[in-house]
């Protein structure tokens, strides 16, 4: 057994706090190395799936959970980084390792530009003047030749040096260490001067200026942060999925993103992978039931787009009524019942 | 002088579309405080339950119509009383979180009932057209302008002189002082809800005249939205206004910008941009509307 009690600001602030939390970290990692040897394409390609969700989740939950600022526009920026990652790599033919940090760059310089805005705008005023924004870049897509419009736009596939990525597995590596990399950075983000900055602004703007927080450089800031993030995910996804098309970018990624950090829990890095997790998961759940009813009721296939809506529904207005601080509430709740288990305190 | 009508007119019969949906909203957000992200499926689902009492089962067309009205204000009043009876007092992203929530799940279950495909409601106006002055106007878009100026006149009355409604402008005034004074509370926030399903039960039949019953209609609402922000969330009139005023610049836009190709951009389908363009205009220039007041802060 450690010790108990904390004798120095260096422990205080580590981020990994006891040796069981370092411990179960390294098995995570070698999980994370081991296991999807033995998994088949389709399961990677959902891991994949996930982690690209997991970044696109963590930005998402930096603007709403952390600084409270309601944007709907997420996919916007999502879309915003693909098209860039695209443009970069199949029009001026620039490597993956530039595009990458450069779609985040654009995505975070438009974050930049709807942030400004927002500094007059709260509430509800800011989640319409986002959703306005989200339904214009779908336009402006969908009508410019230079995006290709309805008809897509195919993306190279991605070649760090001479390494092409092909298979699934090869994917698997490149995005779970960039989605680790993403919780790593938001992890530290997140307990520095920024995120606290950021929580103040959530809590109560007004009071937050009065302490000094200059609540215009911080609310920009989140914006554009939370914009990098999805700029890198929409970049990902681009190159995942080899093709884009403006109609996959709409309002429903951003509810699904949206989705994902109310379940996960709003204001927690946990609670974004977890939700990231689940939210990916629920279609290829609805798809395997569906796959396995078919036999007995093949009308049942048709409905697989109407059951994830609706299921999607079901889960935010559930996480919302019975469980607002999503699974990572239920995550502490379990945690203290075993901590102090046999006694209730 | 021919175009000029032609753009009044079908920016007019939209435009009223606009109010009402935008009336609905501003009823539901002045009553409760909430912004209902789900109007215009509430709209989809008024128009899809007239389709299928009108054209499925062949009802008579004024039966299809009032039931359908009824069964969305009873969605309405289950709305408030599975919901929002129980995130009083939550804060304003978690409610309006639940009505993109509820909103996901109307389309869904629309789409598991109805499916995803496009019908025509079997109506008396459908195909038929007016002639005044050498200019033709189909029936379906004068029915819009009228019945929604009369249920314009019938909600300014209704504030102004029944009792009813002035209670619900108290209760949207200041609820608790609205308890005080005798006012129930509870039924004023569900008659709320129910008004505006009933707005936009009745709007959503009439966009379906227009052109078709689909799932996509839902898409009337994000709209109206950018109407009842022109207007000021917190004015009935301004909603009328700022609907129509949409509705009018939408039929314009339409009317001038489409078929324009400029340095590779092709302005095709204006009518679903342009309400965005001008709620974004709205929000940066004047926020509060034009009838609105303007929020003041305090600590």
């Amino acid at each position: 057994m450690g010790r108990n009690f904390k004798v120095s600001y260096r422990e205080d602030m580590a981020l990994l706090q006891n040796q069981g939390q370092k411990t179960w970290l390294m098995i995570l990692v070698l999980m994370l190395i081991v296991v999807p040897l033995f998994l088949t394409r389709y399961q990677l390609s959902i891991l994949n799936e996930m982690s690209i969700a997991i970044i696109g989740a963590l930005g998402l939950n930096l603007l709403i959970g952390y600084t409270g600022q309601l944007s709907l526009a997420h996919g916007a920026f999502v879309a915003i980084g693909a098209y860039s990652s695209g443009i970069i790599t199949g029009k001026l033919g620039l490597p993956f390792l530039v595009s990458l940090p450069l779609s985040g760059l654009i995505a975070a310089s438009l974050g930049l530009i709807i942030g400004i805005p927002s500094l007059r705008l709260k509430g509800l005023y800011l989640a319409l003047g986002t959703l306005a924004f989200g339904f214009v870049i779908e336009y402006i897509l969908q009508h410019w030749d230079f995006t290709q419009g309805d008809l897509g736009m195919a993306i190279k596939q991605i070649s760090i040096f001479n390494w092409t990525i092909k298979s699934q597995l090869q994917y698997f590596y490149l995005y779970v260490s960039l989605a680790f990399g993403a919780v790593v950075v938001t992890n530290n983000l997140v307990r520095s001067k920024i995120g606290r900055s950021f929580l103040a602004i959530r809590d109560r703007d007004v009071a937050a200026e009065a302490m000094g927080i200059s609540t215009t450089k911080y609310k920009v800031m989140a914006f554009a942060l939370s914009a990098f993030y999805a700029g890198l995910a929409g970049c990902l996804a681009a190159h995942f999925n080899r093709w884009i098309v403006p109609g996959s970018f709409d309002i429903s990624l951003t509810i699904s993103a949206i989705a994902m950090i109310i379940v996960g829990g709003l204001g927690t890095v946990l609670g974004s992978v977890l939700g990231a997790i689940l939210i990916t998961g629920i279609p290829h759940i609805i798809t395997y039931f569906i796959d396995v009813l078919k036999g007995s009721y093949p009308a049942l296939s048709g409905f697989i787009v109407d059951f994830k809506l609706g299921i999607f529904g079901l889960v935010i207005i559930a996480t919302l009524l019975f469980e607002p601080r999503g699974l990572y509430g239920i995550y502490q709740r379990i945690k203290v019942y075993w901590k102090t288990w046999p006694f209730k305190y | 002088m021919e175009r000029a009508i032609d753009i009044l007119f079908s920016g007019l019969s939209m435009g009223s579309i606009y109010a009402l949906v935008a009336l609905g909203f501003v009823l539901i957000f002045k009553s409760t405080g909430i912004l209902n992200f789900a109007q215009g499926e509430l709209c989809m689902i008024g128009a899809f339950v007239c389709y299928y009492f009108a054209t499925k089962l062949g009802i008579p067309y004024i039966l299809a119509f009032l039931a359908a009205i009824g069964i969305g204000s009873v969605t309405g009043a289950l709305i408030d009383l599975l919901l929002f009876r129980k995130l009083v007092g939550q804060p304003i992203h978690s409610t309006i979180l639940v009505t993109i929530g509820l909103a996901s799940i109307l389309v869904a279950l629309s789409g598991l009932i109805w499916g995803h495909d496009t019908y025509a409601i079997q109506s008396p106006f459908i195909g038929k057209t007016l002639v005044a002055g050498g200019m033709v106007f189909s029936q379906a878009s004068v029915a819009t302008i009228i019945v929604s100026v009369f249920l314009f006149g019938f909600f300014i009355l209704f504030f102004k002189r029944s009792m009813l409604g002035i209670a619900l402008m108290g209760t949207a005034e200041d609820s608790d002082t609205a308890g005080l004074m005798g006012i129930n509370v509870k039924k004023m926030r569900m008659f709320a809800w129910i008004l505006g399903a009933f707005v936009a039960s009745v709007a959503g039949i009439f966009l379906a005249e227009q052109s078709f019953v689909h799932a996509g209609m839902s898409h009337v609402g994000i709209k109206a939205m950018s109407a009842a922000i022109l207007g000021g969330m917190q004015s009935i009139g301004g909603a009328i206004i700022g609907g129509i005023i949409v509705g009018l610049i939408e039929s314009l836009a339409a009317s001038f910008l489409t078929g324009l190709e400029i340095g590779g951009f092709h302005f095709g389908d204006v009518k679903d941009v342009t309400a965005f363009v001008i709620m974004i205009l709205v929000l940066m220039i004047r926020p509060h509307g034009i009838f609105g007041k303007k929020e003041v802060e305090r600590v």
